[in-house]
């Protein structure tokens, strides 16, 4: 387990769920019960006794044992280790239970618990995540951090929407890959643009990834929004496909088009409310022939064993079929729908194992060094955009409480309750799977002209007049 | 005027002899429809980047425009041509009979045309048949183009039975007039009959007319063609409950004035003035009006509910329709068609067949205008208008709007074959104008 886990995300850290043999007690694997191993080893504390209250509190968790037994058995050990047990007591037990509303989470980031002590931590972005756990110790792991808060609040009342927590369900079964988007931290470079671009290849003007500066009525600041396809759970592009071409891929929930079957109608680009969907009006600025994987039959792929077929993209570097052997990646075909992807051949691993757990936007806006964009399993607490919201709910709490005393964290106030978290038309009713951290845009708020302009970048803003040379009659024909 | 009886050789006529006319039209028909095929060829080589399209959002076009409106208004000519042709029959307005065929005929011409509009508005039309028939035990749970698709089809097979049942009792009868070429067709068509079907055949038209009068506001222009757009929440322009009796009125609207133009043109080339006559023509004239008027209404209240105190996106499309020409002429249109129609209720004299065939072409301008400006000014306003490039410009290409001269054409060329195959005025319309001698029942209208 010394691979960088930066990048981790669901599939590459073997976390998956494909261990039958496992022993382990903990939901994520033998794995990751490694890996927790290994961080305790790295700290001052005892490892045994974090790993044995990391078992037990799995067993409290199943109902194995009760929050007062839990409490009793390691309470002298915990003395021992910590010179003090912050641990909720029995009493504090009984007092939330009674307190229907007030979640595990709560619990965690009750007074001078877990998350207090993470407060502390260093969050600079260049930071990973191992690191954080590290300063985290035994704490983080004998509460089983992530485990704890997904399972048990699966049933608490707060889940049930998305206003409490700002990313939904986590307790959710399956991998949801979404985004959590920092708009604080875009500063309009474009580089995510031109990474979409050099990755998929599109034809001009089809700016999968799209940044847009705006100014709103409300404030004087420059505001951005950051625009990639929101991957939607309840999509009304795929709802209205008349032909199947638009789903949602069933393994992680990533929303693509289907280039082999797709007619061309654009219903679903005149569904979508967020206009994400771009049109292969023409021939496409680059050959098929160019695209990596092109040698690669679409057909002959899906007749294919699923290991053959996998071992065949990976040794051909494809990048325009995904494991299933569907044509869906990089641009589409001429009188064919595209749009954002979210890079499946990537996450097949057809790139590498590196590049599993990655897009091509969140790696050139991690190398401009502005990390704006995390991408990741939105169902995963342990995955790279729901770590990052904890950490800036706790920073944002941590901020707070310095300039009103007078809040208890925990009680009134909660740390998601901090952030200033939002999806984009979210009333629409489409559950997009993109968080945006920041200020959403008003009703009054109008695009402006960027830091950077798309021109400067070398992509064109405006497609419509890219397109209109080609129009038959009117054009330069 | 003319105070002849009406006879079965006057129906068989177009199938007896051509005049010169005949040969004109159908030459520039042809060559209209052939230049449109040129340009349809060209489309497909070069994919729909060689229309004025463009994707909606930043890249500052609309996605549908024309090939849609034109789509819509194809298809609300269709409805409202089998809908009149149902209503004659159901309610027994025998007045109407001798322009009920030519209303089932304008339906299959029509829903042809619309289907054809489906195929050039495709990227990959050649994808079309395969991709939807594959996917179509999930999507017809779904996908309003699916429902679409689904009733056109089942509308083309309900005319079809309509007029093949009914066409079974003239080509029985007048089958000596009829010319022997055809004759394998006609045997077809006449397949096992005997006159003891006649009655039966009534009684299962009766249901079919039944069937197409109550299924009209439910599935046809009045249910699931404004679904398509009414049920989305993304574009304030489309969205809501007043696109379903919108999307009718337009219809039959439009169908009314179809109907009066080729009734005109007819008759004037067979010399039909005593079957098509004046008197229905005034009478088709009046439910143009109150089509007009229903359409007006309709109109005017989106407009008042857009621009009062909607919400922002509502008011900003709202706003942006009243302020546009193309809007302005639409209405504009219907307005004095509607004006000429009210003139002549109320002072008769006003009343003119070159009237009355200005205000149905006045009509058909205005609803296809309204069509297509609905479908791409509904894409220019989107919810979500933040972008820059929002509202997104467009205006039809030469070959979108050599598209409309092409359906136009082909519309016309299937009405030039039709004359020579079947009667396109009902035998039974000259046994009712004979049995009531030459002047028709006053209205039971």
């Amino acid at each position: 387990m010394s691979r960088d886990d930066d990048s981790c995300g669901h599939g590459s850290c073997g976390c998956g769920d494909d261990e039958p043999a496992d022993e382990s007690f903990h939901p994520l694997g033998e794995d990751h019960e490694d890996e927790m191993r290994e961080m305790l080893d790295d700290t001052e504390y005892d490892t045994e006794l974090g790993m044995d209250m990391a078992e037990d509190a799995m067993k409290l968790i199943q109902g194995e044992i009760s929050e007062a037994e839990f409490h009793e058995k390691y309470n002298e050990a915990v003395v021992e280790e910590f010179d003090v047990d912050d641990r909720p007591t029995v009493e504090a037990f009984e007092e939330a239970k009674a307190e229907e509303n007030e979640s595990i989470f709560q619990k965690l980031t009750g007074d001078g618990s877990v998350a207090e002590k993470l407060s502390n931590v260093d969050t600079e972005m260049n930071q990973s995540r191992r690191d954080t756990m590290k300063k985290m110790g035994a704490g983080a792991a004998a509460l089983g951090l992530g485990g704890v808060a997904s399972a048990q609040s699966s049933g608490d009342p707060k889940d049930e929407e998305y206003g409490a927590e700002p990313v939904g369900d986590t307790s959710e079964e399956g991998t949801q890959l979404g985004m959590v988007i920092d708009l604080n931290r875009c500063d309009g470079c474009l580089e995510c643009v031109t990474g979409c671009i050099e990755e998929n290849q599109t034809s001009t003007g089809a700016n999968w990834m799209y940044v847009l500066t705006y100014e709103d009525d409300n404030t004087d600041q420059e505001n951005f929004l950051v625009r990639p396809c929101q991957h939607c759970t309840n999509a009304p592009c795929e709802k209205v496909c008349p032909v199947r071409a638009r789903h949602t891929r069933d393994k992680d929930g990533i929303v693509l088009t289907n280039y082999e079957t797709c007619i061309g109608c654009r219903y679903c680009q005149v569904a979508c409310p967020y206009g994400v969907n771009y049109f292969q009006w023409g021939e496409p600025d680059v050959p098929y022939e160019d695209l990596p994987g092109s040698e690669n039959d679409y057909e002959e792929l899906k007749q294919m064993p699923d290991d053959e077929r996998h071992e065949q993209l990976v040794e051909t570097n494809d990048h325009i079929h995904d494991d299933r052997g569907q044509w869906s990646d990089m641009r589409p075909p001429q009188g064919v729908m595209g749009k954002c992807t979210y890079c499946p051949s990537r996450q097949d691993g057809h790139q590498g194992e590196e590049k599993v757990g990655t897009v091509a936007c969140m790696e050139a806006c991690d190398a401009a060094g502005m990390s704006a964009i995390h991408f990741g399993d939105m169902n995963d607490p342990e995955s790279r955009p729901q770590q990052y919201l904890r950490q800036r709910a706790e920073q944002e709490f941590e901020r707070d409480t310095e300039l009103d005393n007078g809040e208890e964290w925990g009680d009134t106030v909660t740390p998601w309750g901090k952030l200033s978290a939002f999806q984009l038309l979210e009333d629409l009713g489409t559950q997009p799977n993109v968080v945006y951290l920041g200020n959403e845009p008003g009703p009054d708020a109008e695009q402006v002209e960027g830091p950077v302009t798309y021109e400067q970048i070398g992509a064109d803003d405006n497609r419509k007049e890219h397109l209109n040379q080609f129009t038959f009659g009117t054009g330069d024909d | 005027m003319s105070s002849k009886t009406p006879s079965a050789d006057d129906i068989v006529r177009p199938m007896q002899s051509t005049q010169r006319w005949y040969y004109i039209v159908f030459g520039i028909a042809s060559l209209l429809a052939l230049g449109w095929f040129g340009l349809w060829s060209i489309q497909l080589q070069r994919g729909l980047a060689v229309t004025n399209l463009a994707d909606w959002g930043s890249a500052g076009g609309v996605t549908w425009g024309l090939y849609i409106g034109a789509f819509i208004w194809w298809v609300g000519i269709a409805h409202g041509g089998i809908i009149l042709s149902a209503a004659v029959r159901l309610f027994g307005m025998k007045r109407y009979l001798p322009v009920a065929r030519l209303a089932e005929l304008l339906t299959i011409g029509a829903l042809s045309m619309a289907g054809f509009y489906i195929m050039i508005h495709l990227g990959r039309p050649d994808r079309m048949a395969w991709s939807v028939i594959q996917a179509y035990p999930v999507t017809v749970h779904q996908s309003p183009l699916v429902w679409d698709v689904t009733v056109i089809t089942m509308y083309m097979v309900m005319t079809l039975t309509y007029l093949g049942l009914t066409v079974r009792y003239d080509i029985n009868r007048l089958r000596d007039d009829l010319p022997s070429y055809l004759e394998p067709v006609y045997k077809m068509a006449t397949l096992g009959y005997s006159e003891k079907e006649d009655e039966v055949i009534e009684r299962i038209v009766w249901w079919l007319a039944l069937g197409v009068i109550v299924m009209a506001p439910l599935l046809l222009h009045g249910g699931v063609i404004p679904w398509l757009f009414a049920l989305l929440p993304s574009m304030p322009g489309w969205q809501g409950a007043i696109q379903g009796p919108q999307f009718l009125t337009i219809a039959l609207t439009s169908a009314i004035a179809g109907v009066i133009i080729l009734a005109l043109v007819l008759r004037r080339a067979y010399d039909w003035y005593h079957i098509l006559t004046d008197d229905i023509i005034r009478g088709l004239t009046l439910w143009l009006g109150l089509f007009s008027l229903l359409f007006i209404w309709l109109q005017l209240q989106q407009v008042i509910t857009g621009v009062y105190a909607a919400p922002l996106d509502q008011r900003a499309f709202a706003h942006a329709k009243i302020a546009n020409p193309y809007y302005q002429f639409a209405i504009g249109v219907v307005l004095i068609a509607l004006a000429y129609i009210f003139a002549q209720a109320v002072k008769p004299h006003v009343f003119s067949v070159r009237r009355s065939l200005a205000a149905s072409f006045m009509v058909l301008a205005g609803t296809l205008t309204e069509k297509v400006l609905f479908v791409f000014e509904g894409l220019e306003y989107p919810t979500f208008d933040m972008y820059y490039n929002v509202p997104g410009h467009y205006f039809p290409s030469p070959i979108e709007i050599g598209s409309l001269v092409g359906t136009i054409a082909l519309c016309t060329l299937f009405f030039l074959v039709i004359l020579k195959v079947i009667p396109v005025v009902e035998l039974h319309a000259i046994e009712e104008l004979r049995g009531e001698g030459h002047a028709p029942a006053e209205g039971d209208d």
